[in-house]
């Protein structure tokens, strides 16, 4: 009987709708902030996905331990945001006029960021004169010629290949494509790679080393260049790969990840990071790396750069820590914690490392030849371009379309979207 | 008879007895439904005529339509919305099935047999479990490489092609729609078990003793009873299938292709990946248009029957 009377009294019906209604109510979170104790040390947050990693955070924390310890003014305070909302948590937060003070964001974020006013210029804050800056990642941290960020860590993309089934590393697009149906028996499949709209971000990732490893790109800084013949080019190498059968389509990453640790994956494209995660995981598993087999030397990398937030109350002391990340010895410290990436200036292994993984030269020597995972004049719209060119490219994996076709698509959806 | 004994007692106007009272009962209600879903409503209203960036939300700009104008242009949009109209469709339908199995199922459940409380407990799982517990697991499931759904698929011959069934185009938002069925089936059954438990066991008795069948029984007795809250289940059923986020997201995010795109899924992309606050606001307005066309069909059918009875 309740339930008649619910639904003849309008205002229980309006009440409702609102119910409803507040479903497709968008709305954002605030964001966390900083105190500054009377008389103790000024807390300074730095917040970065990574300090959340099983392998890599400990060794962050411990390298941030040692600067809280090494003067009393300054107490910087770790914060683990997950990375899968890492960006849209920040960012919220920053837009809503609070967030940490500094930030390890990836390039997507930090264009957006810039862009939208939310990043402190670092010309005066921090000092780079004298420092050996890495050219190539380095070159992307200034946006309109003001930095905006300094690097923190690149990870450049390399091909790993698990040693019990591929004993000789591929070293053309013919032999990669040649290893990986050799490769491929029964559950065994040569190579992996992302595929599904799911994993959106990941096809991306994954196809960017298609398009800059034929000689694309996705824009050549002022206007998009989606459907540039290199591009189609690539696509359609990433699609021979998938037509070829030697990928276990509809894969996840963490499951084909599970699968190259269980000797059923033979090669795949992946960044640094993957080093210490795989290694923390699977200490038994015999693998390594080698460059990108594709025409040109030239791949993606994950790019993230150390920013501080315009809305912080601690500008000067989150500086003096980028100051203090900066100096020789720590980026030797931070390149040791961080495993297979290389950080802000030319820094060098130490023998033990180089003893440990004889292969981490490989990375090191892809530093300034890897691009930032965006679309490179179009930072903040990256993500909606992400969008299209990746749906039009599962559209064309599943038949519905050529590659061709898929890219001059996208071409005109993306330039609508950025004028 | 005196006049004051004619002249109906007045109303004590003691602290519960003032004419305010009532007021006061209702205050907190009434607050809640102004702060928590008036303001924000008003507040999404106004969004969808600006322009405004999730990083910059208090530098908006005034647009007028022109938010609606360029979601309507968009043949996304367009395709969004008939996926979301063939889900709630699909989610009424199913709903429907939902709702006869979950009667069939509560009417056992009311029905007196040995461990009927493990029963009523199992039942409820699936709407006990997480909504993102439930996706993970219907997606691992339905896992393209060893998913147990996606073998036993195609151990009868299901051509679920070699990506599986959840980037499937055609298969996806059906596998989305079972899952949300599976999820939503035991709350049906609880609240229909409830209601059931509200017919008077006498006027059962009575019909028993005038010699009615139990198909006469349910119709003329318990039908009645529970029509209202099948009714309401119904409704809160399509609400629910139509701002449904998690399981969706969880599944497919929105694919493939977009063919499991829905509203909620859109307004999250504008506001969280676009970053354009208005047009998502105008999204969610286009969303709360339908649910309002729900509700208002839902009462004109709740009338009707009531005119009919």
């Amino acid at each position: 009987m309740a339930a008649r009377h619910l639904l003849r009294t309008p205002l229980a019906a309006t009440a409702l709708v609102l119910a409803a209604g507040l479903t497709f109510t968008a709305c954002s979170s605030g964001g966390g902030s900083d105190e500054a104790g009377g008389d103790g040390p000024v807390t300074v947050t730095f917040a970065a996905s990574t300090f959340g990693d099983p392998g890599l955070g400990p060794r962050l924390k411990s390298l941030v331990d040692t600067y809280n310890s090494s003067q009393t003014a300054v107490k910087i305070e770790p914060a683990a945001v997950p990375f899968p909302t890492f960006g849209q948590t920040v960012l919220t937060q920053m837009g809503g006029g609070e967030g940490p003070d500094l930030v390890r964001f990836d390039m997507p974020e930090f264009t957006a960021a810039a862009d939208a006013g939310l990043l402190e210029q670092l010309d005066e804050q921090v000092d780079t004169a004298g420092l050996q800056l890495q050219p190539g990642p380095d070159q992307y941290m200034k946006i309109d010629g003001k930095r905006y960020g300094i690097v923190f860590d690149t990870s450049n993309y390399v091909m790993y290949y698990n040693i019990d089934l591929v004993k000789t590393p591929p070293k053309t697009f013919d032999e990669f494509m040649a290893t990986a149906k050799k490769t491929t028996k029964g559950d065994v499949y040569g190579l992996a790679f992302r595929q599904t709209q799911a994993e959106e971000n990941g096809v991306w990732q994954d196809i960017f080393n298609y398009v800059y490893g034929f000689g694309g790109a996705w824009s050549d800084g002022t206007n998009l260049t989606l459907n540039k013949a290199e591009n189609v080019k690539g696509l359609e190498a990433y699609q021979s790969l998938y037509d070829a059968g030697v990928i276990p389509k509809g894969a996840d990453a963490a499951t084909f990840r599970k699968m190259f640790a269980q000797n059923k994956v033979g090669m795949e494209l992946n960044n640094g990071g993957y080093l210490v995660a795989t290694r923390g995981t699977n200490p038994d598993l015999k693998f390594s790396v080698a460059p990108i087999p594709f025409p040109v030397r030239a791949q993606g990398a994950i790019m993230a750069p150390i920013v501080i937030n315009t809305n912080s109350e601690h500008k000067d002391q989150a500086a003096d820590f980028i100051e203090w990340v900066l100096k020789s010895e720590n980026q030797t410290a931070l390149q040791e914690a961080l495993g297979a990436s290389s950080v802000a200036t030319v820094t060098q292994r130490s023998a033990k490392q180089l003893e440990e993984t004889p292969f981490l030269p490989v990375y090191d020597g892809l530093t300034n030849s890897s691009a930032p995972q965006i679309v490179l004049g179009f930072g903040p719209k990256t993500a909606d371009i992400r969008k299209i060119v990746v749906t039009q490219v599962i559209a064309a994996l599943q038949g519905q379309q050529t590659m061709a076709q898929a890219m001059d698509k996208a071409q005109d959806e993306a330039s609508k979207i950025v004028g | 008879m005196a006049h004051a004994d004619l002249v109906a007692p007045r109303p004590r106007r003691g602290a519960l007895g003032s004419r305010w009272t009532p007021y006061v009962f209702l205050l907190p209600a009434a607050a809640y439904i102004v702060v928590f879903q008036a303001v924000p409503l008003l507040q999404e209203i106004y969004l969808s005529f600006t322009r405004t960036n999730l990083l910059n939300p208090t530098r908006s700009t005034w647009v007028g339509l022109d938010n609606y104008a360029r979601i309507f242009a968009s043949a996304h949009f367009r395709q969004t919305l008939l996926t979301t109209l063939v889900y709630v469709l699909a989610c009424v339908v199913g709903a429907v099935g939902a709702v006869g199995s979950g009667l069939v199922v509560a009417l056992l459940l009311n029905s007196s047999f040995p461990g009927r409380g493990i029963a009523r407990a199992l039942v409820t799982v699936p709407w006990a479990a997480p909504g993102i517990a439930t996706a993970l697991i219907a997606t691992w499931m339905l896992n393209a490489q060893y998913g147990v759904l996606t073998r036993a698929l195609r151990a009868v011959g299901v051509d679920v092609g070699e990506s599986g069934v959840l980037d499937n185009p055609r298969l996806a938002l059906a596998a989305v729609l079972v899952t949300t069925v599976w999820q939503l089936f035991p709350f049906v059954a609880v609240v229909l078990l409830s209601a059931l438990q509200a017919v008077p066991a006498e006027l059962v008795e009575a019909a028993r003793m005038d010699g009615a069948g139990s198909g006469w029984v349910f119709r003329a007795v318990t039908w009645p009873v529970i029509r209202p809250t099948v009714g309401l289940i119904a409704l809160l059923m399509t609400i629910w299938s139509l701002r449904r986020f998690e399981l969706i997201w969880l599944m497919t995010r929105g694919g493939p292709l977009g063919r499991t795109r829905t509203l909620v899924i859109d307004l999250y992309s504008q506001a969280f990946d676009s970053k354009q606050l208005g047009a998502a606001a105008a999204v969610g307005m286009v969303g709360i248009v339908i649910a309002l066309v729900v509700v208002a069909g839902s009462r004109a059918v709740a009338r009707a029957a009531e005119r009919t009875a």
